[in-house]
């Protein structure tokens, strides 16, 4: 029998790169790898992977690709995430709605055109999560959507709702909604978290540090990505779902920092708490500084609501329906993405004093 | 009358002491037992009760009657196999075939046990055991069964660990070892007390289907109690905290209580805490099995000791210098607390999981383990008491197909009023229609009663002065006079 063909739209990116791996292991697959970047220098790269360039702004140009690769399933992961202050702030709005709206629409209308059977999308928590004034816990996939407040959570509701409601019977979708994704070659959440050492600004906890975060670890996304495909070639009892995909492990997120600093052999050496309600206003003053003096702070209102508040899912519905069980577990998870990032760090050291000589 | 020093620290400790009184004053038992109607045996009973339990004595006795006594003699029956099995000063070749035959003990009428060392702190129990006997052999049989069964399993399974020799000189090696250890001497109890309490029809049975949770039951509260008792322990030369644990740490277990050890020790018991703090979610979700409130109590008193008692533990290295116990005032608070609904069980769990997790250090190995242990406590808690309620949908419906749905259900919910209305319509048409009909054939005369009422409807409207609407007897005169 042939084996299903695959297309992995960011298929060289972080999480895309990770499910060709995933699809590759699987053995079940004919993969193609679709990205506006070929493979990155030291990323493993597979001899059996068509990898092709193709951005997904450009239409006609992606139609012609997927009608080339003839696939049955479209895994679409293509997706961008403001980092630092401009999460926080309508800045770069335009190219977010592009890539990740825009760009959905026109991977779905080449997927449908080309006669795929389905499509698998990489949603994200923050389609409920980015309504900032509001705690999340425990929540299932019951929760209604459409009141994010930040640009990425409502660029991926607009794009899940466009997945989800191209659903028919000769076409299947499903949306995958992922926790914040760490692992190698990360490039938010880890160096997020160690960048506050050298700022100095470990010692401080802003609220009283209980609240539960949910994450998740890059391999288990991945898996649960082969799950979802091979559900829609086989019982198709996720189609036109969107479902959690998280660690199932929810952690305060004070600990969380601690224990990604505790790789680094960093201990804050006294722990300062800041009321939330202080915090807020020196968010404020924070944000009114980075205004006046042109610089980006890291400091501001919204960083301190999403450090102080609770907000985890539950993945009931992804054990469920995928049958999908997190198998990298969040410490084993962690450990391996510092050790990584460590090298990266030690890397570049070394390619400074390098050019020190 | 308590010493200056106890008043003293009660004058600065006030909550404790407005909780010791609470609990004093307010706390009124579910059931109270009878003692009129109980004969001579079964107040020994009761008195052996008081004199070997220090926890167990009060909620027992508190108990719904159909339980009472089958739990209180269960107690008592285990409690004997433990004096037996205890006892240093009794030989092998004694101690095994009681511990081994001692279901069959319990039918053998006047049965009593002599040979215990005089230091054995219970050993009374033993000496007049026949009174137990008695009362057992007048408990229903299911009951009897039951309580065979599991002192059974338990004096098999302490013969074997009076066997092993190896367990006797080195104890507990692995973490499998250990919890197997704590199945015997605690899981099977649970095991027991949920086959009475389904049998009495005061637990749901589907308890039974899920035999992990009552297991954990037991697990959780003989894990505290080893975690709390290494000192006590250490001096009588047991150990129970299995070796695959310790030799992380350290080279010979005395060395745990070691002063320049301390951070190493309190890295051991941080690792034992886990094991046990895993078990806590379980132990939640089979309170949520039971029906009876005085059942409740006495499943959910211990485990609230228990998870404050593991927080005492916690980060704490008085653990390896003495006998650590909950304050007398928080231990009211406890029972006050635990003896009322699963949620405030469920908030006193959040309660202490948020304090172990205040505690924990980031230079313990297990320290991201603990807080991932007490945030799936927080998150169970959670799936059965949700604290948020869903916002209303606001957003546009997700697919063509989900506002078809939608559509048509409010379709089909505008069709259901309609139908309800004109159900409730035809009903009452119908019920004032037979009521007429009985009243028609009873006689009643409907066309003097039409007529009145046009009469008086019509007097009712020629209050506004119409002549016309004169009284039509009236009318009849004049014309009469006419003629």
């Amino acid at each position: 029998m042939e084996r299903p063909r695959i297309v992995v739209t960011g298929g060289t990116g972080f999480l895309g790169s990770e499910i060709v791996k995933a699809l590759v292991a699987a053995k079940r697959f004919e993969v193609t790898a679709v990205d506006i970047n070929p493979p990155a220098l030291g990323t493993e790269t597979f001899s059996q992977v068509r990898y092709v360039r193709a951005s997904v702004l450009d239409a006609e140009n992606l139609s012609k690709v997927f009608i080339e690769a003839q696939p049955a399933i479209v895994v679409h992961t293509v997706g961008v995430y403001p980092l630092g202050a401009a999460r926080y702030t309508t800045k770069g709005k335009k190219t977010v709605f592009e890539i990740n709206v825009e760009g959905t629409r026109n991977v779905l209308d080449a997927a449908k055109e080309c006669g795929a059977k389905g499509l698998v999308y990489t949603s994200s928590v923050a389609v409920l999560f980015d309504e900032l004034d509001r705690d999340f816990r425990h929540v299932d996939e019951s929760w209604s959507t459409g009141r994010a407040t930040l640009t990425y959570g409502q660029s991926k509701t607009i794009a899940e709702n466009l997945v989800l409601s191209a659903n028919v019977s000769d076409f299947l979708t499903c949306s995958l909604r992922s926790a914040p994704i760490f692992g190698p070659n990360d490039i938010s959440v880890i160096p997020t978290i160690h960048g506050l050492i050298n700022r100095g600004e470990s010692p401080w906890i802003v609220g009283d540090g209980t609240n539960l975060i949910d994450f998740v670890y890059l391999s288990n996304v991945a898996d649960a990505h082969v799950l979802a495909v091979a559900n829609l070639l086989n019982s198709g009892t996720a189609a036109g779902e969107a479902i959690f995909i998280t660690n199932g492990e929810p952690i305060a997120f004070r600990n969380l920092c601690v224990a990604i600093w505790k790789e680094f052999d960093h201990f804050p050496r006294f722990e300062f708490t800041i009321p939330k309600s202080l915090a807020w206003w020196l968010g404020y003053g924070s944000e009114w500084l980075s205004w006046a003096t042109g610089s980006e702070g890291t400091f501001s209102r919204g960083a301190v609501k999403e450090a102080t508040r609770t907000c985890y899912a539950s993945i009931a519905k992804a054990r469920r329906v995928l049958g999908y069980e997190p198998k990298v577990s969040l410490p084993d998870g962690l450990r391996t993405s510092c050790q990584h990032y460590k090298k990266k760090l030690n890397g570049q050291k070394r390619d400074e004093s390098h050019r020190l000589d | 009358m308590p010493s200056p020093l106890t008043m003293l620290y009660y004058l600065v400790h006030p909550n404790e002491l407005r909780s010791i009184i609470q609990w004093k004053t307010w706390h009124n038992p579910v059931h109270e037992r009878d003692e009129s109607k109980e004969g001579p045996a079964l107040k020994r009973c009761f008195h052996f009760l008081d004199l070997t339990s220090r926890s167990f004595s009060a909620v027992i006795k508190e108990l719904h009657p159909e339980l009472l006594v089958p739990v209180c003699l269960f107690y008592l029956v285990l409690r004997g196999l433990d004096t037996i099995e205890d006892d240093m000063t009794i030989s092998l070749q004694t101690k095994e075939p009681i511990l081994r035959d001692f279901d069959n003990i319990l039918e053998r009428d006047g049965w009593t046990f002599t040979e215990n060392g005089p230091n054995e702190k219970d050993r009374q129990l033993l000496v007049e055991f026949n009174v137990v006997i008695e009362e057992f052999k007048k408990v229903k049989p299911a009951y009897r069964d039951i309580i065979k069964d599991i002192t059974k399993k338990m004096g098999n399974g302490m013969a074997d660990y009076c066997n092993n020799a190896e367990h006797n000189v080195n104890g507990v090696n692995t973490i499998a070892d250990y919890e197997l250890y704590c199945h015997y001497v605690a899981g099977l109890v649970g095991e027991g007390l949920t086959r009475l309490f389904v049998e009495g029809k005061v637990a749901n049975p589907a308890l039974l289907n899920r035999p992990e949770l009552m297991e954990s039951m037991g697990q959780f509260l003989q894990q505290v109690n080893i975690i709390r008792d290494i000192k006590e322990d250490m001096v009588d030369k047991r150990r129970f905290w299995p070796k695959e644990v310790w030799t992380k740490y350290v080279t010979n277990f005395e060395d745990l209580s070691k002063p320049e050890n301390k951070e190493v020790a309190l890295q051991a018991s941080s690792e034992m805490i886990l094991l046990a703090l895993r078990r806590a979610d379980d132990c939640l979700y089979y309170l949520a099995g039971i029906k009876e409130q005085s059942v409740f109590n006495f499943c959910a008193i211990p485990q609230t000791m228990a998870i404050a008692t593991l927080d005492l533990c916690f980060q704490n290295p008085v653990l390896f210098q003495r006998n650590i116990k909950i304050k007398k005032g928080d231990a009211c608070q406890l029972m006050i607390e635990s003896t009322q609904n699963l949620q405030l069980v469920c908030d006193i769990f959040r309660k202490y999981a948020r304090k172990i997790h205040q505690k924990n250090n980031p230079h313990d190995p297990n320290f991201l383990n603990i807080s991932i242990a007490c945030g799936k406590i927080e998150q169970f808690i959670e799936t059965i008491f949700p604290s948020q309620k869903k916002p209303v949908n606001m957003a546009s419906p997700l697919s063509v197909a989900q506002a078809e749905k939608e559509r048509k259900e409010a379709q089909e919910a505008k069709w259901d009023i309609i139908y309800m209305v004109s159900a409730v319509m035809l009903t009452i048409f119908f019920i004032t229609g037979s009521m007429l009909f009985v009243a028609w054939l009873a006689g009643a005369r409907f066309d003097i009663a039409f007529s009145e009422f046009r009469q008086q409807f019509g007097e009712l409207m020629s209050l506004s002065d119409k002549p016309d609407a004169r009284d039509p007897s009236e009318n009849m005169v004049i014309n009469h006079s006419e003629l």
